[in-house]
């Protein structure tokens, strides 16, 4: 897949996964740069983007190689990769994750859906587009989805080491969990056997993926004194749906009594109130549904509920925005 | 002695293995094959790893360095200390804050001349906080007496580490030395680099034991005084044979840099100068930036520009000497600076570089200073580019037109300035109506009549969703809940910690009411003055504001350890706040370490689980009755699973700190990532937690306990394994019947005793 060697190529193979917190693309990254050079003897760095962010927050892994005779001395981030590593298809909305894409470069993007869609989710009509289920193999296997995407990253960096791979996979649970190491490794060859390829020629003209350095929001004409922020509440902006791992709460009003445990329950304040008149003639307040755009698919509202009127539901595309009951502020 | 110590100790050269490690692998590496007696540490983003991984070694069995967790770095800092007084070899690490509270200590250790190292994993200090990394806390640690060398790769950081400790201890030196290398950059970027695969080579090198004939205190045969007070006639003596260690370790460090080359066959000239024979123009630049830049320098050299780069392995002693050589022929130096010394027009390096200079009255060489890079700001071969072009035009002009300024700042754009997207609501809006509070004076107790809870969705939150708290985490649920039973305004403090920082990265905020932030300990000093200062102006009709704004101040996340002291000062003065804990039971802002609040034997990343070690090895800190024990008006403690309790205990809190002074209440909180449970069943959990008895619901009413839920009473009581075995912290104690009973009798030992206090309102 790729035809980058040690020796054929004088810069550096670059590689950038786009994760969220939680997905182990930290762990999957570093893993892939220790099989390079400690098992390939290529010269390498790995690192992640850090910072606050918690679990369920956009994530970025980087992977540097180069010849074992060449010294790695930057230490920035990777703007221009040759490979791209999506672990979680819903990212997009929130992040340029093809950006700075090399000519030549590959997207891995973890996803049931079709090349066709996937391309155009990330408008990226040209060039080679690998997918992977790699979150199906990971439920299948009860295993972990970086694993399966460790998988598919192998096949396309095909100047890697399988076996090397397989031997760090096995030193890593054998000791502790050696019911672990069969799964892994399944999970890991499967995402190395399933991953599917598709490249769409590029017209002749066409070009890297630009990229931007993210420039700050805020200068030094623009911040308030002192980095106080007057806007309060503002994080309201934010679109945290890329956060789910799967499920969301389905809410059937039909039998639900109103009780707000769940309003209790909810971290991410999803829940959304009306006072109307009861069947008394009676102020008092009705849940109306479930802000989607904050819901991160803790499920702990479901867990609470004493009707069973909170459900868990597999989330399919368009399922929240089409069940989305906003939040009216003011 | 110093022949000793001169006399090379390793004649051959031992074997190495290659290794993909970070920078905070490499220094945990090299302090384990030291095997130093003592680290006391406290955690803090991004040096934290370092102990992590020395107590996950250490529950393997392959060190036995004496790991102490800390009250805070001031204690740590203390405990390493007094380590090093009893003659121990000691190592520690900090960053940015970190190194500022435990500042103090630091002096007094260079001052009374005992060795230790100390890793300071370099990165912004506040405010505003910044957890990545740059130089303004290193240099605080200038003019502290401590040696200080600049490590600039994660080989760097390996080798630097045993060769610090050879630098401190050795004879003409004794002073402790801090080994300095860049947060995230290097602490975090795993790099090819080269181990001794014995640790006894190390050992070898370093002295299996620290030199003897040293005053310590572990000699009761000789009894010694350390550290009367002096006056300024000893102080300067004392403080010039300082300098003079200073001035002998320059020399020295070139000795055992030497030693050590021979060893490893690895260089660390106490100048690296990168293609500086013949440079005309070049940068001066400490740590990752300069390893960056050299990339650039290739790149102009292939250009045919004379550039070169200067990087110094140690700062303190500054090597003035080595710059004087090295700079003779350039003819524009550009000083890059990962902080700024503000108004002394250039940060602390420009300065000693450019009187380095002054002293050769032959060099004509250009200084320029740049202030880059700040709080992690990526620094991009690009930039290294701009710089030499800023020395290149100096060179073209003759001088520095603007000599000094800062690199990378952007003024915005008007468009992009934050627009308001709520409009604020205060006072009556968020006032239900529907709780009602009266004072029992028969009992001395308060009597709340609660509306059910759906009544209570009428009131807005008062928190924005839109935080980046992880999913499942019951701070933030907990903290709203109780924001429902306070009627009225807020202002509310929150402690550094997890429902700090996500619900305020910068510009972002999730609070709707005015939200303060300061440092992890200080939080009930700094609302100690708000309030007082408010209720002043208020007194002096200065401003016009209700009666009834409320106070609070959210600790948690370990901040009752380190902020014990501030809280318990502002209990004894009992101002009308209310301090809010939400104990998740260890660090997990900074990756789950041991708080005091973790209970024996759970698993965290400093109380790891192995065949020498299992989990925490004391018991948990038992917050409600200390701050009960300071006579406050008002104390409970509370959970989410069971929320019209909380919701009542809220609004006793508001009424007592509105009408009597200081309240202070603990909830316990949820953490999925590092409980390792289910997202969904945080409650579940929490109400295991109550019907276990492990954390009892209670209140202490002016010095009178009541249980408000006795699981007992209700038939509700389980045994502890099931509450434990519903997290993946605890899984391990299951099947320890020692550790379990151990814990188990402690939960009942403090349940019973609370019983008798509810029992009896003397107690």
């Amino acid at each position: 897949m790729s035809k980058w060697t040690k020796s054929n190529q004088p810069g550096f193979f670059e590689i950038r996964l786009e994760s969220i917190g939680g997905l182990g693309a930290n762990l999957a990254g570093k893993m892939l740069a220790e099989s390079g050079v400690l098992g390939l003897g290529l010269n390498g760095a790995g690192f992640s983007s850090y910072g606050s962010e918690k679990k369920g927050s956009p994530v970025k892994s980087f992977i540097r190689f180069c010849g074992p005779d060449m010294e790695i001395r930057d230490h920035s981030p990777i703007e221009q990769p040759d490979v791209i590593g999506v672990f979680h298809e819903a990212l997009h909305t929130t992040v340029q994750v093809l950006s700075g894409l090399k000519p030549g470069g590959v997207v891995l993007v973890n996803s049931t859906r079709s090349f066709e869609e996937i391309r155009s989710d990330l408008n990226y009509p040209h060039g080679t587009l690998a997918m992977v289920d790699a979150l199906g193999i990971a439920l299948e296997e009860r295993t972990r989805v970086n694993t399966s995407m460790l998988g598919a990253l192998f096949r396309i960096c095909d100047f890697l080491d399988r076996d090397s791979m397989r031997d760090v996979i096995r030193r890593t649970f054998e000791k502790k969990y050696p019911q672990l190491v069969e799964p892994n490794l399944r999970t890991f060859d499967r995402g190395y056997d399933e991953v599917q390829f598709e490249t769409v020629e590029s017209p002749a003209e066409a070009a890297a993926v630009s990229f931007l350095r993210q420039q700050p929001q805020l200068g030094y004409e623009t911040q308030e004194l002192g980095g106080i922020i007057r806007t309060q509440g503002n994080s309201l902006l934010k679109d945290l749906s890329g956060s789910r791992q799967g499920y969301v709460p389905e809410l059937n009003l039909e039998s639900c009594i109103h009780c707000a445990n769940c309003d209790a329950a909810c971290p991410d304040l999803c829940f959304v109130w009306e006072s109307a008149e009861d069947k008394c003639g009676r102020r008092q307040m009705f849940l109306q549904g479930i802000d989607y755009q904050y819901c991160k698919g803790c499920l702990k509202c479901v867990e609470v509920c004493p009707t069973g009127s909170l459900a868990p539901l597999r989330e399919e595309a368009g399922y929240a925005d089409s069940n989305r009951v906003a939040h009216v502020f003011n | 002695m110093s022949i000793m110590e001169e006399a090379v100790t390793a004649l051959t050269t031992p074997e190495q293995t290659v290794a993909f490690e970070s920078g905070n692998e490499a220094a945990a590496m090299a302090a384990m094959q030291i095997n130093y007696h003592v680290m006391g540490y406290f955690p803090i983003t991004p040096s934290t790893e370092i102990a992590q991984i020395l107590d996950q070694k250490k529950a393997q069995g392959l060190h036995d360095i004496q790991l102490i967790a800390a009250d805070g770095e001031h204690g740590s800092a203390g405990i390493c200390y007094g380590a090093a007084l009893s003659g121990a070899r000691v190592v520690n690490a900090t960053s940015a804050n970190g190194f500022m509270y435990m500042l103090e200590q630091i002096p007094v250790q260079s001052g009374t001349r005992f060795p230790m190292v100390l890793n300071l994993v370099t990165r912004a200090i506040s405010g505003p906080l910044d957890i990545r990394g740059d130089h303004s806390d290193l240099y605080y640690a200038l003019n502290t007496g401590w040696l200080i060398l600049t490590a600039s790769t994660p080989q760097a950081v390996y080798d630097m580490n045993i060769i610090a400790l050879k630098l401190s201890e050795h004879t003409d030196v004794r002073l402790p030395v801090i080994v300095a290398y860049d947060g995230f950059f290097t602490s975090h970027q795993k790099r090819k680099l080269h181990y001794f695969q014995d640790g006894r080579s190390v050992r070898a090198f370093v002295g299996e034991q620290p030199p003897a004939g040293f005053d310590n205190v572990a000699d009761p045969a000789n009894p010694i005084t350390i550290g009367a007070h002096m006056n300024g006639d000893d102080l300067l003596n004392n403080h010039y044979q300082l300098h003079l260690a200073q001035e002998q370790a320059a020399g020295v460090y070139k000795q055992i840099v030497h030693q050590y080359e021979q060893l490893s066959g690895r260089s660390y000239e106490t100048l690296e100068l990168y293609c500086m024979d013949d440079a005309e123009v070049a940068l001066f630049l400490l740590n990752s930036a300069a390893e960056s830049a050299k990339d650039t320098v290739d790149k102009l050299r292939a250009e045919e520009i004379k550039a070169g780069l200067v990087r110094p392995n140690i700062i303190r002693p500054f090597p003035a000497e080595e710059l004087r050589n090295a700079l003779r022929g350039v003819k524009a130096l550009l000083v890059g600076e990962r902080a700024d010394s503000y108004g002394g027009q250039g940060a602390n390096m420009t300065h000693e570089v450019r009187s380095a200079l002054k002293l050769d009255p032959d060099n004509s060489t250009i200084v320029l200073s740049r202030v880059f890079g700040l709080g992690g700001k990526d620094f991009y071969p690009d930039d290294a580019d701009a710089f030499f072009r800023l020395a290149l035009e100096a060179v073209e002009k003759g001088r520095a037109e603007v000599p000094f300024d800062y690199y990378g700042q952007v003024p915005g754009e008007e468009d992009k300035r934050l627009q308001p997207v709520l409009t604020p609501r205060h006072g009556d809006a968020y006032k239900s109506g529907l709780i009602q509070i009266t004072p029992n004076e028969a009992t001395g107790k308060l009597k709340v009549k609660l509306p059910p809870l759906r009544s209570l969705t009428v009131k807005p939150k008062r928190l924005a969703p839109g935080h980046g708290a992880c999913p499942g985490c019951s701070a933030i649920s907990s903290l709203e809940l109780f924001y429902k039973g306070i009627e009225g305004d807020v202002v509310t403090l929150v402690q550094t910690g997890c429902a700090y920082v996500v619900t305020a990265g910068y510009p972002y905020t999730s609070h709707k009411q005015t939200f303060v932030h300061n440092l992890f300990q200080n939080g009930a000093a700094t609302v100690s003055g708000m309030v007082e200062a408010f209720w002043e102006r208020k007194r002096r009709g200065e401003i016009e504001v209700s009666d009834d704004v409320t106070f609070i101040m959210v600790t948690g996340d370990g901040g009752m350890d380190i902020g014990m002291g501030p809280s318990i000062g502002a209990a004894l003065r009992n101002h009308r706040m209310i301090i809010l804990e939400y104990d998740n039971e260890g660090y997990m802002n900074t990756g789950s370490q041991l708080s005091y609040s973790t209970p024996l034997g759970h698993q965290t990343s400093t109380s790891g689980v192995g065949k020498k070690q299992k989990g925490k090895a004391f018991h948990h800190k038992d917050t409600p009755q200390i701050m009960a024990a300071t006579n406050i008006p008002y104390v409970f403690t509370a959970v989410e699973s069971m929320p019209q309790d909380l919701i009542m205990k809220a609004a006793k809190a508001q009424w007592y700190a509105q009408n009597e002074g200081m309240v202070y209440g603990k909830v316990l909180s949820t953490c999925p990532l590092n409980w390792r449970s289910e997202d969904h069943l945080g409650g579940t959990i929490l109400k295991a937690a109550v019907d276990s008895c492990f954390f009892p619901l209670y209140e202490v009413e002016h010095g009178v306990t009541t249980i408000t839920y006795d699981p007992e009473a209700k038939n509700n009581r389980i045994p502890v394994s099931e509450w434990l075995e519903m997290m993946g912290k605890t899984k391990h104690m299951l099947a320890d019947e020692e550790l379990l009973g151990a814990f188990e009798e402690e939960i009942d030992k403090r349940w019973e005793r609370l019983k008798l206090k509810h029992e009896s309102p003397l107690l």
